[in-house]
């Protein structure tokens, strides 16, 4: 979509325009840190996924891309603009909800535990932010929920509750819900890591129909075959800091970072 | 058979005692839910004073005895120029106790809205105001249902303490029926039988008004 009907290969990868801009990110909780100097660049159309052992901070990653985690030093851009900090002089000051909101606008999230609210339908989950952030009136909201609604398959469950739907169902109108702004970007943190195993591959086709389409994103996964098929870029991640990127190839092919090597066995004999 | 005899001699004063206790924390639960609810709101607010002072609050009205409450309200109005009747002086003191307690109910129950539903609507660009009336408030009121039914339970209960500022509600109007019968026994136990039944009745609105909230919504 962001390609103006271009195929997404005719352009080569260093040419595209950055989306998010990561430069010398640190984040650290109290005292521990967490994240120790992250630089990463997100291009237009790119399909970035991360990986990593537990609790090497890719999903606090993900989050201060979303600055749902304020991060502590450095900086991240959205498209130019800094998020999340206002420089004032010196020094540097929290955005307040209005401008922090602006600066995500293009910004969708995908949650592990999709996060919907339990006691409105599907169709009023995808509905209430266009109603309330796009501002559009109740036809047309309830007209582009549908329609977001059947690009995930599910125009037919549109009146059922959250409980009403398996979780790949849920997971599903979650991503309507993110993509029904019409975002720039969308974050996915371990989409399907919450669901039963039969229920992973409807939620990763329609990512894979995203990617396709040229929809930017970032995905932190453990599902490697994913990963190895659909990702532009493969993101290694270890204790706070990425220690290779590459090309599918390279990584999982290839991969140089004794780490990485490690990974990737523990991660082949576990699957066997 | 002396216990059914004094039950239909005095039924209606009995009635009359029970009806009073039942409209008067009735009351006092309706009237503390608002209150309760802006004191909650208070207790997570941003605002340090506003925190402070609605947590000085609540730890006055949880902290002191309900017939210590009860016996201040009621003799420090008037001596600063309100002059309330008994009743006034008990629903009184009975709103500002339960609205600390249900301040506290609703606290938790804010806590108990998973924080990624919030996550995802700050994600959505919705502002924090509707966040809260759309996303947080109407599972709210779900989440907190059965402890709002029994704090009506403990309200119900603890109401027969204002017996002592000479409201004629269940208790007092038993220990009237004991002075002119002089059967203790008898009519206490009539009292207690009352107050169960009352509760039972109570628990089982607290059941429906759960049900009818639950609208398809099992988080
Ligand atoms: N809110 C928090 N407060 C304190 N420490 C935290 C917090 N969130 C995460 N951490 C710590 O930060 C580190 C990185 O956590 P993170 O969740 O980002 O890892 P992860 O790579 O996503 O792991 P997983 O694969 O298990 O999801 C962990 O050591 C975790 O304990
Ligand atoms: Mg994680």
């Amino acid at each position: 979509m962001a390609l103006n009907g271009q195929p997404r290969v005719e352009l080569a990868a260093s040419d595209r325009e950055v989306v998010i801009e990561v430069e010398e990110l640190t984040k650290t909780f109290g005292p521990v840190p967490v994240l120790n100097g992250i630089d990463l660049k997100i291009r237009r159309s790119e399909v970035v996924c991360i990986i990593g052992p537990s609790g090497s901070g890719k999903s606090t990653l993900l989050r201060c891309l979303a600055f749902l985690d304020p991060y502590t030093g450095g900086r991240v851009s959205i498209e130019g603009q800094l998020l999340g900090y206002k420089q004032q002089g010196e020094r540097r000051l929290m955005q307040g909800h209005r401008e922090l909101a602006k600066v995500r606008r293009n910004v969708g999230m995908v949650f592990q535990h999709f996060n919907l609210w339990p006691h409105m339908t599907a169709l009023e989950n995808v509905a209430l932010a266009l109603r309330v952030t796009r501002k559009l009136k109740a036809d047309q909201a309830e007209r582009e929920a549908r329609e977001a609604l059947s690009k995930v398959g599910l125009g037919d469950k549109a009146g059922n509750y959250p409980s009403q739907l398996s979780g790949g169902q849920q997971q599903r109108v979650a991503i309507a819900r993110a993509l029904a702004m019409k975002p720039h970007v969308i974050l996915f943190d371990e989409p399907t890591s919450a669901l039963d195993p039969e229920l992973v591959g409807e939620v990763l086709g329609v990512m894979r129909q995203l990617a396709v389409e040229g929809m930017t994103m970032a995905i932190v996964t453990h599902e490697m075959g994913f990963a190895a098929q659909m990702a532009d870029t493969v993101v290694f991640m270890d204790r706070g800091v990425i220690l290779e990127q590459g090309s599918p190839d390279e990584i999982f092919k290839n991969p140089r970072n004794d780490r990485l090597k490690q990974f990737l066995d523990t991660w082949r004999t576990r699957s066997f | 058979m002396e216990f059914l005899h004094i039950a239909w001699a005095y039924k209606e004063m009995l009635l009359v005692g029970a009806a009073t206790t039942a409209v008067i924390s009735g009351a006092s639960i309706l009237l503390g839910m608002p209150l309760g609810l802006a004191f909650a709101f208070g207790l997570v607010s941003h605002n340090r004073p506003i925190r402070l002072f609605c947590a000085v609050y609540r730890s006055f009205w949880r902290g002191t005895p309900l017939l210590v409450q009860i016996l201040l309200v009621f003799y420090l109005l008037p001596s600063i120029g309100l002059d309330l009747s008994p009743v006034t002086a008990a629903v009184l003191a009975l709103i500002l106790n339960t609205s600390a307690f249900q301040a506290e109910i609703f606290r938790g129950g804010l806590s108990a809205v998973p924080k990624g539903q919030v996550e995802a609507a700050q994600m959505l660009g919705i502002a924090p105001i509707t966040i809260r009336r759309r996303i947080v408030i109407p599972q709210l009121l779900r989440l907190v249902t059965p402890a709002i039914t029994n704090e009506f339970i403990s309200i119900l209960k603890n109401s027969s303490i204002i017996s002592v500022i000479s409201v004629t509600e269940l208790l007092r109007t038993g220990q009237q029926i004991v002075s002119a019968t002089y059967r203790p026994l008898e009519v206490y136990g009539l009292i207690a039988i009352i107050y169960i039944v009352m509760n039972l009745v109570i628990a089982q609105l607290g059941r429906r008004a759960e049900a009818r909230l639950a609208r398809g919504a099992r988080a």
